[in-house]
């Protein structure tokens, strides 16, 4: 059973370093092949701002999504990601420690209790000045996670 | 400067065929190591013919279609819902539409198409969405 006392949980926040190497596998990953994102002198640029969707991989690095759901008891088995939102309220750099903290903000079902819906939102700061944040909606389609 | 004029009204990009090498070099990118995205029996467990694309794969996808015409650092809101799931082998073809332009910042909604390899296959809906970019680094 998914354990939503745990509406409300939120992690101590941790920093993570953003390193070029990283940002650079990530790139190759996503086939964006401007190095403005690892290299800024390569690119002539002062600065290197990662990829929107890098901060999700730097929450990774703080408390995984993947963590989160066997914090609640919803097993891997069965799950979707179902919505991800992303704002930018500054840009993230190379360089940057970015501190991060994630919150289950909400569980709810829908269709009869068949799909479980867990709300994550996380901050992302760099020298206590808000960068960023993320809302995750994940689906746990509970039929599968009992087969 | 005539604000709708800096944005085009509608802009295009295709990714893939997403291959394997793709979605391993995501999960270790990304840090998102579930097998649903590697090993075909856990994604046919899941109800899936094949290995699915990772969604934060198709997100960065999305984040691409804005930054390679409005350059690095230009999101400052994007949202994603996905309706579908996107299949190793598939082909994305992602789009959006120019709804306004506020203060610089434009306003665009997303959609997200996928194609199986096979031939004559039909897209099908991945995801739909909505982003806001500017053209200069920060907010």
């Amino acid at each position: 059973m998914i354990d939503r006392s745990r509406v409300g949980f939120t992690t101590e926040p941790t920093t993570v370093a953003i390193d070029a190497w990283r940002v650079k596998l990530f790139c190759q990953a996503i086939g964006e092949t401007d190095p403005v994102y690892w290299d800024a002198r390569a690119a002539g640029c002062a600065v290197c701002p990662v990829p929107p969707t890098f901060l999700k991989a730097v929450e990774g690095e703080h408390y995984s999504s993947a963590a989160l759901m066997k914090l609640l008891n919803v097993p891997l088995r069965g799950v979707l990601h179902a919505e991800q939102a992303f704002e930018i309220l500054a840009p993230v750099l190379v360089g940057d420690a970015v501190e991060v903290q994630r919150s289950v903000a909400d569980i709810h079902d829908k269709k009869d209790g068949a799909y479980t819906f867990i709300v994550i939102d996380t901050q992302y700061r760099v020298r206590g000045k808000p960068v960023a944040t993320s809302r995750q909606t994940i689906l746990a389609r509970n039929a599968l996670a009992a087969g | 400067m005539n604000d709708t004029a800096a944005f085009p009204p509608r802009i295009e990009l295709r990714c893939g065929p997403v291959t394997a090498v793709d979605l391993a070099l995501f999960a270790a990118a990304s840090g998102d190591h579930n097998p649903l995205h590697l090993d075909s029996e856990v994604a046919r467990a899941a109800g899936f013919d094949r290995p699915v694309v990772h969604g934060m794969l198709t997100c960065a996808y999305a984040a691409r279609l804005f930054t390679q015409q409005f350059g690095a650092g230009c999101v400052r809101r994007l949202r994603t819902r996905f309706s579908g799931v996107a299949l190793l082998g598939d082909t994305l073809h992602l789009s959006a539409e120019l709804t306004k332009v506020e203060s610089g910042v434009a306003h665009y909604t997303l959609n997200v198409r996928t194609t199986a390899a096979a031939a004559g296959a039909e897209q099908r809906d991945v995801a739909t969405g909505q982003a806001q970019v500017a053209r200069t680094i920060g907010a």
